[in-house]
């Protein structure tokens, strides 16, 4: 089986400040996490650089939910270690982490600017500096007018943007998201996906939790795969994505590719509109593209030629599925 | 502790600023007494208006004029038993009571029997002991005049005692004590933290399931220890009780207050107006005075401030044991209906102290009532039953170090099914995950 995205994907994510990257906000060493009935988390350890969008991934059930718990002080690690800015994991780090869960909800009876002022209370903040923050953010998403209104009188997408507010009025350094965009429609998941960008811009680090990788594309500079209890995989995205390439390159052109070397293969042609063709060349010995385009020009007319870069999707689904066999 | 606060004034505000709350409070001390008084008065004049009929087949013919019970007609039938009952049945009457012939002519005989009550329907208890009465006085009166004796005599033998109780002190001061008015206020305080208990156990347990079902729960135990949570909780929806409670100590205080000046009369009017009526009302007028002196004489009687301070502690007492408890089970379920089947057990003590009252009201210083006044589970209710007729000060002082042990103890335990139930949604629960729970490191 093969999923490959021959897609081009433009980045429209800000790059990182080089100077800070080499800091880690978060370090997980080793975390155990058993339940009577099953292992939750196996000797995992993460480093999550500051200023970074980190995606943990990993299918349902993976134990993304329970490092994250552990994270959050909600639990604890069996055995393993959770530093905060170079600090073990202490109650004071409460105020400094900001946390959606995937399970969410509000007080239903409750006003809206009640509830964020009690959400902002228990985080640390006094009466008057939430009030102020409480205004910045309903102004800002376009909720100001339902500041009065009970959260049982809001849409769905106005409550997950209080939700949202709640998670970041007491401008965390570490916000932990936990599949944040699902039950949104694009307008609005496009709105926070900004509304992140501008926060780690001003120095926040994001926990992005997610088993759905389309938004891991746009969003993650640096992911995590979890599967079964254990870290299997974790680094940069870029530099994920370049060792899993497999030498592969679409080529679209006109004219018959016959007669080639045994420098590369031809793994499957197909016709294009505008009586264009389109083939998957293999390099095999691992030639650079600069010699298989040389050759493919003597044969063929090249109209574009492109590296296949796996998506994360990709790699999600083969280590996996390979997992499994 | 700042963060305990921060959910306990919540939990208060959101509840105090309901209309129901305030409805409820300022209600509840008026339409109580007016329920219990509507249906005193229309029993009374129900049974007053309504007359069942009664045949009497009167064989000896002694018994002419000499029933009286309320909410009975007698009337006199011939015939022998046969065709009474079948007359009594004819006219639908409500019973027939035979007397048979009475042989009075030896004065030793003392043991009458051969009297027959039928009816229909099961007579009432005092029904029946009412007839028993009449009958036996008839006789005496027959017996006496066949005796010769006279009926001054008798009269002056017969003498009325009164027995007056009296508590008494360790410092010796003696105090006129009232049996019924101790009866009153142990039954009053042990039936409000009985229902206080059932009130304010579930609206706990509703506001832990609440914030389970909405999904809020997670985000708040990211800011907030699970514990501090449930204390806020215990602690605010406790603080509405309380709240709920002053009011109605305020407002029945008030109103009693009232009450009496209106039954002593307020002297200058009324006085005014009794001046120039009839000597007869005038006379009304004190007895009412001295009613109302009696009344506030009763009251002084007993140990208003000891009493006080017991309800208050016990009854917090009882709301943390069984409050914990009630949030652990809310905290376990995914819905109200799953609930049930942890109730049961928190139930039975809570009734089971209701059920022993009775009899330890009965017998305040009873095994049973001393053996109750100490468990944890029904300390409270039966203890403030007792406390009126006076308890020793250490089993007092017992009971309530044991409460504090038992309310320390549910919280404990209740805290720690408390922080796990709260994060698992759609499992399967039954006493064994529970238990699981207990035991689980976090």
């Amino acid at each position: 089986m093969c999923f490959i995205d021959i897609k081009h994907i433009n980045l429209t994510v800000p790059s990182v400040p080089k100077t800070k990257i080499t800091v880690n906000i978060l370090e997980a060493s080793n975390v155990t996490k058993n339940y009577a009935a099953h292992k939750a988390l196996d000797d995992v350890s993460i480093a999550i650089p500051k200023q970074s969008i980190f995606g943990l991934l990993g299918p349902n059930g993976a134990g993304k939910t329970t490092l994250i718990r552990i994270i959050n002080q909600i639990i604890m690690a069996d055995t393993g270690e959770v530093t905060i800015n170079g600090e073990k994991l202490h109650p004071r780090h409460i105020s400094v982490i900001g946390y959606l869960p995937e399970e969410r909800g509000l007080y239903k009876k409750m006003k809206v600017g009640e509830q964020l002022m009690y959400l902002a209370q228990l985080k640390g903040l006094s009466t008057a500096e939430a009030r102020k923050r409480i205004k910045y953010w309903l102004d800002k998403l376009g909720l100001y007018d339902w500041a009065g209104k009970k959260v049982e009188d809001l849409s769905k997408g106005m409550a997950q943007k209080i939700q949202f507010i709640a998670t970041v009025l007491h401008e965390p350094n570490l916000l932990i998201l936990d599949e944040p965009f699902s039950g949104f429609d694009p307008v609005n998941a496009n709105l926070i996906k900004d509304e992140i960008f501008e926060l780690r811009e001003k120095g926040a680090t994001v926990i992005f939790s997610t088993h759905r990788m389309e938004s891991v594309e746009q969003l993650c500079d640096h992911i995590a795969l979890i599967n079964k209890s254990q870290k299997i995989l974790d680094g940069s995205k870029q530099e994920i994505k370049h060792s899993y390439k497999s030498d592969k390159y679409t080529v679209s052109y006109k004219g018959a590719l016959a007669g080639m070397s045994a420098n590369f293969d031809v793994q499957g042609t197909r016709e294009l509109e505008d009586g264009l063709m389109e083939s998957t060349i293999q390099s095999s010995n691992g030639q650079s593209p600069n010699d298989i385009l040389k050759e493919l020009i003597t044969k063929i007319e090249v109209h574009s030629f492109v590296e296949v870069i796996p998506s994360i999707n990709d790699i999600f689904i083969k280590i996996v599925e390979g997992g499994k066999s | 502790m700042k963060q305990i606060f921060l959910v306990l004034k919540r939990e208060y505000l959101t509840r105090v600023k309901k209309k129901s709350f305030l409805i409820a409070t300022i209600l509840t001390p008026l339409v109580l007494p007016t329920i219990i008084l509507a249906i005193v008065y229309f029993a009374t004049k129900e049974k007053e208006s309504r007359s069942d009929l009664i045949m009497v087949l009167d064989e000896s013919g002694y018994f002419t004029e000499a029933f009286d019970v309320t909410s009975f007609d007698f009337k006199y039938i011939d015939g022998d038993l046969e065709s009474g009952k079948d007359r009594f049945m004819e006219e639908g009457a409500f019973g027939l009571l035979y007397i048979p012939e009475v042989d009075l002519s030896d004065i030793a005989v003392i043991d009458f029997s051969g009297f027959q009550l039928y009816s229909k329907t099961n007579p009432s208890i005092q029904a029946m002991e009412r007839m028993e009465r009449n009958i036996r006085l008839k006789l005496e009166d027959l017996k006496l005049e066949k005796s010769g004796l006279d009926p001054q005599v008798i009269n002056n033998l017969q003498v009325r005692v009164d027995l007056d109780s009296f508590n008494i002190s360790e410092s010796g001061e003696a105090k006129k004590s009232n049996a019924g008015l101790s009866f009153a206020i142990g039954y009053g305080t042990g039936f409000l933290i009985y229902i206080f208990i059932f009130v304010y156990g579930s609206q706990i347990m509703q506001s832990v399931l609440d914030e389970k079902t909405s999904r809020i729960v997670e985000v708040i135990v990211s800011s907030v220890r699970p514990f501090q949570l449930m204390m806020g909780k215990v602690l605010g929806v406790g603080a509405v009780g309380f709240t709920q409670l002053l009011i109605w100590f305020v407002l029945i205080g008030g109103l009693s207050t009232v009450g009496l000046s209106i039954l002593a009369g307020n002297n200058e009017v009324l006085m005014e107006a009794a001046s120039q009526q009839v000597p007869q009302e005038a006379m009304e007028l004190t007895e009412r005075q001295e009613m109302a002196a009696d009344i506030q004489a009763m009251i002084a009687t007993v140990p208003v401030v000891k009493i006080v301070l017991c309800f208050l502690f016990y009854f917090l007492g009882a709301y943390f044991l069984y409050g914990a408890l009630y949030a652990a089970i809310g905290s376990a379920v995914d819905s109200i209906q799953d609930a049930q089947q942890f109730m049961f057990p928190i139930i039975i003590p809570i009734i089971a102290a209701i059920m022993a009252m009775f009899f330890v009201l009965d017998d305040p210083n009873g095994g049973l009532a001393v053996t109750l006044s100490f468990i944890p589970f029904t300390s409270p209710i039966i203890m403030m039953a007792r406390i009126p007729f006076g308890v020793p000060d250490w089993q007092l002082a017992l009971s309530m170090l044991l409460l504090i042990a038992g309310f320390v103890g549910t919280i404990w335990v209740a805290g720690r099914v408390y922080r796990i139930g709260i994060l698992m949604y759609g499992v399967k629960v039954n006493w064994k995950t529970i238990g699981k729970w207990f035991t689980m490191k976090v």
